[in-house]
């Protein structure tokens, strides 16, 4: 039950000293890579899934009273959901990525990045100046954090786990202070506020939550040239895959570790922005966004930028089409599809689909 | 000729396009002392990976014992009767010193998840004491192995092989960082295990390579280049011009 | 000067033996049933934690997860299918160890913050799925949830069961220091130190971290069977990440690597959750101010600084004790605890 299967899981046991893992590897090696029999199963669950859903949406036909329009709705609400998700888990995986910290307090990160823009929203201030004010106070806090604690305890993963944690009870209580226990939403701003007509069957989609996916791919995108094109780029690579040696080479590694959390963190407050437009702020919150960035870093794999954008797709079409497609009466189930899917990338491949041994 | 412990047939493992090990066939019979010799980067420990089941290959088979054992896992392969050591010592820091030669002993024969203690225990541990012994360890029973010297350790790394009583043993440069003294000890040792032992050794040190070993193999960018007696390979042109040629061997 | 420390420091520790066996009787019913029971509960799971980092390696996050399916399961089997409690508190333990075996064998290729996190995602995916499913209850809770006759009121008359439960609690440390010495315990020990060599030696080393997280959660399911007892309901509440987090304050605060201080730490915080109301609002900022005062100063935890003080002073009164000693001069860490 619980004994390898010597299928895939060959270096993962330890790391084998002498390995040389590529950065950001390609789907296709890595799946290879993964074992013949994990991807096939992987596949295998995967269009199954599909075929179902393709099913139900297909079974009353194309037209105006089918299940396609609704479809299409579903769909775009995954992909704004997974926009958020990537945002949230992309701070997460890159803070990760560098220092093997994990910040149990991005979470709250999200939620005070939230919580900033809806409170100066609502005194009147310009959205767009309230996105940039709440993103950095977001950064300047995850920054003070890794500043203040974690800086002396480098290498100790598990005590910066801890201490993160610490930090993010603290903030917790402190946010339910500062800004009540009741849910609130961020009005977004007048040329986003509306809906916009999509051409097909006569709908229209709110006009924020396709913004929410264009900001998506706009931040993985400038995400992606600067970690392959920049030195600060190359800098962070380094770092992942060999720590002392970049600090010999004479690269402030100080200076690399607080400008990437500062990202990370600006990242998570930026989400939490959206978050709050798109859904809602409140305590648990950032429980919940946590243990979604969580979820969606360990189906990708830790450390990889492409790996969290699948991951934030899988786990965003999941949710959504599970709510809607499983078999009527068990929408309340749905958390099992996600539960699979996290059981199958764990027992698959263990590091994530593209993750590596760490 | 008997059946060998180990054969290797056309076995190969590439890390991202890099090439460690490149379509090695390699015996060893029964009783022998071998040598895995070459340069830093030759893929000697990358050999013994795939011999010991720590990583997977990427091609060609893996024998041992007469049995194929290409995919079986690192751990069954250790209950066949094999036992390795590591280039880098890996000893289980937070627990004594018997008790690291204890697991030893207890992870070759089973009964890994006891909830009970029995007569069993008492022989395991009764070997454990005599393996420290055997490495010198007898005055440091009771120390956490995090508390030895870099020496100790090699040492400790060598008993945890000893303590398991295997049928083949690959030590990979178990003399690293050892002083003269130390390095007679172990070779005194590596010369004292009865025949029923086949012995694989990975060193740099000559001396102590080539006291053991009766038969040598010389690796060079993951291929097999040259194999023969301590003698031959002595004499060997392709083995100087690998060691004193391009490559320094460190 | 020694001599009469050592003999407060015996005398502390026989006052504090007697205090726990004489508790229902030494202080109000309502000590015994508010601070108490919760005490030994937390603190059991706590331990559950406590065991599987220290001796696995594993810090979990699963552990009010698992605790969540027992206490689940005995509730709704007791008050809505009519059980007898035993037998529904067997199988709710029984279902928790059942799923920490799922759970183990999916995390336990990973280890440290990974395990963390994958712990984290399953305990979550867990709640949220406990949350939905209109079935468990857990919405508006499941009340009247009371343990068998023979323990007594938890709440009016809680003498019976606080022994019940000390007893259980005693049973489970000294099981878990033995444990430790069986070849099991021992070569978990070893998995923890280097997974690798571990399994160069032999050990199936997935096999024996689930294995250890399976009786991990074997414990933490019977806190939640008592939790759902002393409480008499269960609700979302009562499995959601805050008691997870609270769980592993107790076991950070008392000492991550010592068992004792599971209990220590479940003390601490009861009392800090208790009283530190009356004191502010923000009472939670408070606990989570000392549980990273406790994470950057003292990895040991109270009962890890406590150790360190006695030794301190028993260094300081020895080399008093000395006619010729040079002063008060900084002594040498003493051996010992």
């Amino acid at each position: 039950m619980a004994s390898s299967d010597g299928q895939g899981n060959g270096g993962r046991a330890g790391a084998t000293p002498d390995r040389l893992p590529a950065p950001f590897p390609s789907l296709a090696a890595r799946l290879v890579g993964g074992g013949r029999t994990g991807t096939l199963v992987g596949l295998a669950l995967l269009a199954i899934g599909a075929s179902w859903v393709l099913y139900q949406v297909l079974q009353n036909g194309l037209g105006d009273t089918g299940n396609v329009p609704n479809f299409l709705i579903i769909t775009l609400n995954a992909l704004s959901l997974a926009g958020l998700f990537f945002l949230a888990a992309s701070g997460l995986t890159l803070i990760f990525g560098l220092m093997k910290v994990v910040n149990m307090a991005h979470g709250s990160l999200y939620l005070l990045g939230g919580y900033v823009a809806w409170a100066l929203t609502t005194a009147g201030v310009n959205w767009w100046l309230a996105v940039a004010v709440a993103t950095l106070s977001a950064g300047v806090v995850g920054l003070l954090m890794e500043q203040a604690f974690l800086r002396w305890n480098l290498g100790q993963d598990l005590r910066q786990a801890l201490i993160t944690i610490a930090v993010s009870v603290i903030l917790a209580d402190q946010m339910l202070n500062y800004f009540g226990g009741t849910a609130q939403t961020i009005t977004p701003p007048g040329e986003l506020g509306a809906s916009i007509g999509l051409g097909v069957y006569g709908l229209a989609y709110p006009t924020f939550r396709i913004f929410v996916i264009g900001a998506a791919v706009v931040v993985g995108g400038l995400l992606w040239l600067w970690i392959q094109r920049t030195r600060f780029g190359m800098i962070i690579r380094a770092g992942i895959d060999d720590g002392p040696m970049t600090s010999a080479l004479g690269v402030n590694v100080p200076v690399v570790f607080a400008a990437a959390f500062f990202v990370g963190s600006c990242l998570a407050g930026l989400g939490g922005v959206f978050g709050g437009t798109v859904l809602a702020l409140a305590p648990g919150q950032d429980i919940s966004f946590l243990t979604s960035s969580i979820v969606v870093v360990i189906i990708g794999g830790m450390g990889s930028l492409g790996g969290t954008a699948v991951g934030a797709l899988l786990l965003a079409f999941v949710e959504a089409y599970s709510q809607v497609y499983l078999p009527s009466g068990y929408a309340p189930y749905s958390m099992v599809v996600t539960f699979i899917l996290v059981a199958a990338v764990l027992a698959l491949k263990p590091t994530g689909l593209f993750g590596r041994a760490s | 000729m008997a059946e060998p412990i180990i054969r290797l047939r056309n076995l190969s493992k590439s890390f991202a396009g890099v090439h460690a090990v490149q379509s090695v066939d390699l015996e060893v019979a029964p009783g022998e002392r071998r040598a895995v010799l070459g340069p830093n980067g030759a893929g000697k420990t990358t050999l013994f990976n795939l011999i010991a089941g720590a990583e997977l290959p990427s091609g060609g088979s893996v024998e041992l014992f007469g049995r194929d054992v290409t995919y079986l896992p690192a751990w069954r392969r250790t209950r066949l009767g094999l036992a390795r050591t590591f280039q880098t010592s890996r000893v289980l820091a937070g627990l004594s010193v018997e008790d690291n030669l204890y697991l030893a002993a207890l992870g070759a024969v089973g009964g890994h998840l006891r909830l009970v203690r029995n007569g069993r225990d008492r022989e395991l541990r009764e070997r454990a004491r005599r393996t420290a012994e055997r490495v010198a360890l007898a005055d440091r029973l009771g120390a956490p192995a995090r508390d030895l010297s870099h020496g100790e350790q090699r040492q400790l790394e060598v008993g945890l092989a000893v303590a398991a009583e295997p049928r083949l043993m690959l030590l990979d440069e178990p003399a690293a960082g050892l002083s003269r003294a130390e390095r007679q000890l172990l070779t005194q040792l590596l010369l004292s295990f009865e025949r029923s032992l086949t012995l694989v050794i990975i060193e740099h040190d000559m001396d102590v390579a080539l006291t053991v070993a009766e038969r040598v193999t010389i690796m060079h960018y993951g291929k097999i280049v040259v194999e023969g007696t301590p003698a031959e390979i002595r004499a060997d042109q392709r083995v100087h011009d690998i060691y004193l040629g391009r490559t320094n061997a460190a | 000067m020694i001599g009469s420390y050592l003999l407060a420091r015996r005398a502390v520790l026989v006052a504090a033996a007697i205090a726990v066996a004489l508790l229902p009787v030494l202080f109000s019913t309502y000590v015994t049933s508010a601070i108490a029971l919760p005490t030994l509960w937390v603190g059991l799971c706590a331990a559950s934690l406590t065991f599987l980092a220290s001796y696995g390696g594993m810090v979990s996050l699963a552990q009010t997860g698992l605790f969540g399916v027992a206490g689940l399961l005995t509730a709704t089997l007791s008050v809505e299918a009519g059980l007898d409690p035993w037998l529904a508190a067997l199988i709710g333990v029984l279902a928790a160890t059942g799923v920490g075996l799922l759970f183990g064998a999916l995390a336990s290729s990973s280890t440290g913050t990974y395990f963390l996190m994958i712990t984290l995602a399953l305990a979550e995916i867990s709640y949220y799925l406990f949350s939905a499913v209109p079935a468990f209850g857990l919405h508006e809770g499941i009340n009247g949830v009371f343990p068998p006759r023979v323990l007594g009121d938890p709440v009016l008359h809680p003498t019976t069961i606080y022994y019940f439960i000390l007893a259980l609690c005693a049973a489970v440390y000294l099981f878990l220091r033995y444990l430790v010495r069986t070849p099991f315990g021992i070569a978990l020990q070893g998995v923890r130190d280097d997974p690798l060599r571990m399994t160069a030696l032999g050990y199936n080393v997935r096999m024996h971290r689930t294995i250890a997280f399976a009786i991990g959660a074997a414990i933490a399911g019977v806190a939640g069977v008592l939790s759902a007892w002393t409480n008499t309901r269960i609700s979302a509440d009562s499995i959601s990440l805050n008691v997870t987090i609270s769980v592993l304050e107790a076991a950070v605060i008392g000492g991550l690597f010592r068992l004792e201080g599971a209990w220590v730490g479940a003390f601490a915080l009861t009392i800090l959750s208790i009283y530190g109301p009356a004191f502010s609002d923000r009472y939670a900022t408070g606990i989570g101010a000392i549980f990273l005062a406790i994470v950057l100063l003292s990895p040991g935890g109270l009962v890890g600084l406590a150790a360190a003080v006695d030794g301190r002073l028993r260094g300081l009164l020895a080399s008093r004790a000395v006619p010729d000693a040079m002063g008060p001069s900084p002594s040498p860490p003493a051996a010992g605890g």
